[in-house]
């Protein structure tokens, strides 16, 4: 193969990879950003979303181009779906421990995460099918073209891969467009500076904590649906803890609560991750853990060198 | 005249080496209740299912054998209790330090390890297993320990797993390391022996299969009772170290800094060093526990001890029992042991399944509820094998309206540590 084509391949899919963690990770910045909470059930929204897409799409959609307006549907539909839960959840529970010490959230959600994933179990078990395999029949629905490959200067690109840059790059630009460009977006960001200045100024605070939630934990279930269509990931209860260790690392790597931090952080895992996996299927390090092994050597060096993580405030880590 | 009663013992000529054992036992009076309790046990949980009672006995005590995964993994629960619970610092990757001392006994068997060979004594092992698991705490916690709060649990995260990916894919480990590595049957054809090494008629071997069975007197132990036992005496040892280290200036220098640690230092305490110190002791005693772990079971896999889901279960287990209590862990791990046996899918070891067979009848079972849906239906798809569920919100209740956990709100009822209250109000009881 020519060195053109190592890097066309290596470029593409690490751009696609980047895309999956941004996703992933998305909502999880977000709601440490404005409340401080370590969401652990982060991973299990995005399987709950991955499954809830899934059922859209097996139930509903045809083939060709048809399914893939029915994925926007799907998608956005898992995404509103997970994000009521992730209100109920904020309103519910998490609302009570914000005077507590933070390891209380992590505990909290923790706790969420062993409900929601035996829930999950439960019910996909009476449907009669096995909660540790990937879904195939959801898989399936997936358009035969998305799967197609095409060669560009002697490396190969699929169009799945293209279709998942693409939703990473929109998703991306639709939460940054949010955040700095409606009125909204200033609300937060200025919770998130600030919370009880934020009160002081009349801003009801509560409120905002709620929808900030939501929104985090419908973007999880968002990042679920196209989950759901990668042959990588693919839906299963196994998922959430899957999806949540990378998008820990994402999200530290970045710096807890900065926005830019994390999307610079998926796109830096994405690519290393990209180029393991080049290197252990060309047989230039045998070692077969390697891509996921050195994703969490990123993490441990990055609180090594620079605990804040790359955008993080210097006050945010260590002490 | 102020002299100290010892003084006037010993002016008495009274024995002062008894003197001090009474008062040792009358100190520990809560832990001589406690072991003599699970001492009796297997004795009790016998007798009690011979009598049979329509297998309810069976059905509401856990097996011997779950009692005895309930010493080792509870074990490993109160080394984790002892970091997180006492100092604050949430060792999310704990389960590193479990697999540290699981793997390396296994290793040891299996000769993989240079310079000790395949019959090195168990006990020796697993001390070396504790003494790995110690330095792998250090070399992680001088790195971690700059960090606090969320990022020292993330950051021991990220060493775990990468522990776990390593060990998940190295293939120096077995031909097939991800389903974990066994003991070989010839080069260690002989179970682990818990005892004094290298004298013989001081050990006994453990493990559900291999162990050693024992006659004595009218008692006539299986492998399964002589397992229990031999693994839960070194967990008591182990207990009892740990006990009096939390409850020394040490320990309580660990209580300042989860309170304040600002104030800790300010005070002119290097809480640096004894932080580096408590997770060493925590790592030591978490590599026991994976030792024995490995030992009892013959193999160890890495989603079974390195995997971050195994710290859940330890956090878990501290939650329900009480955080920041060093015995509450273990009986957290009953508890989530006993509701696992309960509602297990097979009621292999009795449980609610057998019980329901029993005492209902099939008309019942067969009566529809919703869609057709049966009652026996509704069962099975929502109880059995699904303990996880039940025990995700006894959790998160806990976090929420019990945080001190089932001993920690019985000290804040005592008004003070269960074992300290205790002889007070038995004494009071006499008068």
């Amino acid at each position: 193969m020519s060195a053109a084509g190592t890097v066309v391949d290596v470029l593409v899919s690490g751009l696609a990879k980047a895309s999956l963690y941004a996703m992933m990770a998305l909502g999880l910045t977000l709601i440490f950003g404005l409340l401080g909470v370590l969401n652990f059930a982060h991973g299990s929204l995005t399987m709950l979303g991955a499954y809830a897409a899934g059922l859209l799409m097996v139930t509903f959609a045809g083939s060709g181009f048809g399914a893939l307006v029915w994925f926007l549907v799907a998608g956005l539909t898992a995404g509103v779906l997970v994000g009521g839960l992730g209100a109920a959840m904020e309103v519910a529970l998490i609302r009570k421990l914000y005077d507590r010490p933070p390891i209380y959230q992590i505990l909290l959600t923790f706790g969420i995460t062993l409900v929601i994933d035996e829930l999950a179990r439960i019910v996909v078990l009476f449907y009669g099918m096995q909660p540790q395999t990937d879904w195939q029949a959801a898989l399936g629905t997936k358009p035969s073209f998305i799967a197609d490959t095409f060669a560009v200067l002697g490396g190969t690109v699929s169009h799945l891969e293209l279709f998942e840059i693409l939703w990473g790059v929109l998703t991306v630009v639709a939460v940054w467009a949010f955040l700095n460009r409606t009125r909204y977006g200033l609300v937060v960001r200025a919770g998130s500076e600030d919370d009880e200045m934020a009160a002081a100024l009349g801003i009801d605070v509560r409120r905002v904590f709620t929808v900030v939630f939501a929104l985090g934990a419908g973007l999880a279930g968002f990042a679920g649906a196209l989950l759901m269509w990668d042959p990588a990931w693919a839906a299963s209860v196994p998922l959430a803890s899957e999806t949540l260790l990378p998008a820990f690392v994402v999200v530290i790597v970045g710096g807890l609560g900065s926005f830019r931090g994390t999307v610079v952080a998926a796109v830096i895992v994405g690519m290393v991750d990209a180029l393991m996996t080049y290197l252990f299927d060309h047989a230039i390090i045998t070692f077969s853990g390697l891509p996921e092994l050195t994703v969490f050597l990123i993490l441990v060096g990055v609180l090594v060198v620079r605990p804040q993580g790359i955008f993080g405030l210097a006050e945010v880590g260590g002490h | 005249m102020a002299i100290s009663t010892d003084a006037v013992d010993a002016q008495q000529g009274v024995d002062t080496t008894e003197r001090w054992i009474r008062q040792y036992a009358h100190d520990h009076v809560a832990h001589l209740l406690v072991v003599a309790f699970l001492g009796a046990y297997p004795l009790v949980y016998s007798v009690l299912t011979a009598i049979g009672a329509g297998g309810v006995f069976e059905a509401f005590l856990p097996k011997i054998e779950t009692m005895t995964a309930v010493f080792y993994f509870g074990l490993f629960a109160m080394s984790f209790d002892f970091i997180s619970g006492y100092t604050g610092y949430l060792s999310f990757g704990h389960a590193v330090f479990y697999g540290a001392g699981g793997y390396f006994v296994i290793l040891v068997a299996n000769g993989k390890v240079p310079l000790l060979p395949p019959e090195t004594p168990f006990m020796v092992s697993v001390l070396l297993a504790g003494v790995l698991a110690a330095l792998v705490a250090l070399a992680i916690g001088s790195v971690s320990f700059r960090l606090s709060g969320v990022y020292f649990a993330m950051i021991t995260l990220g060493f775990a797993q990468v522990a776990y990916v390593f060990m998940r894919d190295w293939e120096f480990l077995g031909s097939n390391p991800r389903d974990g590595v066994a003991v070989s049957n010839e080069l260690h054809p002989n179970a682990f022996e818990i005892g004094i090494p290298g004298v013989d008629a001081l050990n006994l071997a453990v493990g559900p299969l291999r162990g050693d069975a024992v006659e004595w007197l009218f008692l006539d132990l299986g492998a399964t009772e002589v397992s229990y036992y031999m693994i839960g005496l070194v967990v008591l040892v182990c207990y009892l170290a740990m006990q009096r280290m939390v409850h020394s200036p040490f320990g309580r220098v660990l209580v300042a800094i989860r309170e304040n640690e600002e104030r800790a230092r300010a005070v002119g305490y290097d809480t640096y060093r004894y932080k580096m110190a408590a997770f060493a002791v925590s790592g030591f005693f978490a590599g026991v526990a994976g030792g024995l772990f490995a030992a009892f079971r013959r193999s160890v896999s890495p989603d079974n001890s390195l995997y971050f889901l195994v710290t859940g279960d330890a956090l878990l287990a501290s939650i329900i029992g009480g955080f920041g209590t060093l015995a509450g862990p273990l009986y957290g791990r009953l508890f989530d042991r006993g509701v696992r046996e309960f509602l297990s899918k097979t009621g292999g070891g009795g449980g609610l399944l057998p019980l329901l067979r029993e005492y209902v009848p099939p008309s019942v079972l067969d009566t529809g509820i919703v869609n057709g849906m049966t009652v026996g239906q509704s069962i099975e798809t929502f109880l059995n094998g699904h303990a996880s569920l039940y025990l995700g919100i006894v959790f998160v209740v806990f976090v929420l309206y019990v945080p001190g956990g089932l001993l920690g709100s019985l000290r804040d009822r005592l008004g003070g540590p269960v074992a300290k209250r205790l002889p007070a109000y038995l004494r009071n009881l006499r008068k």
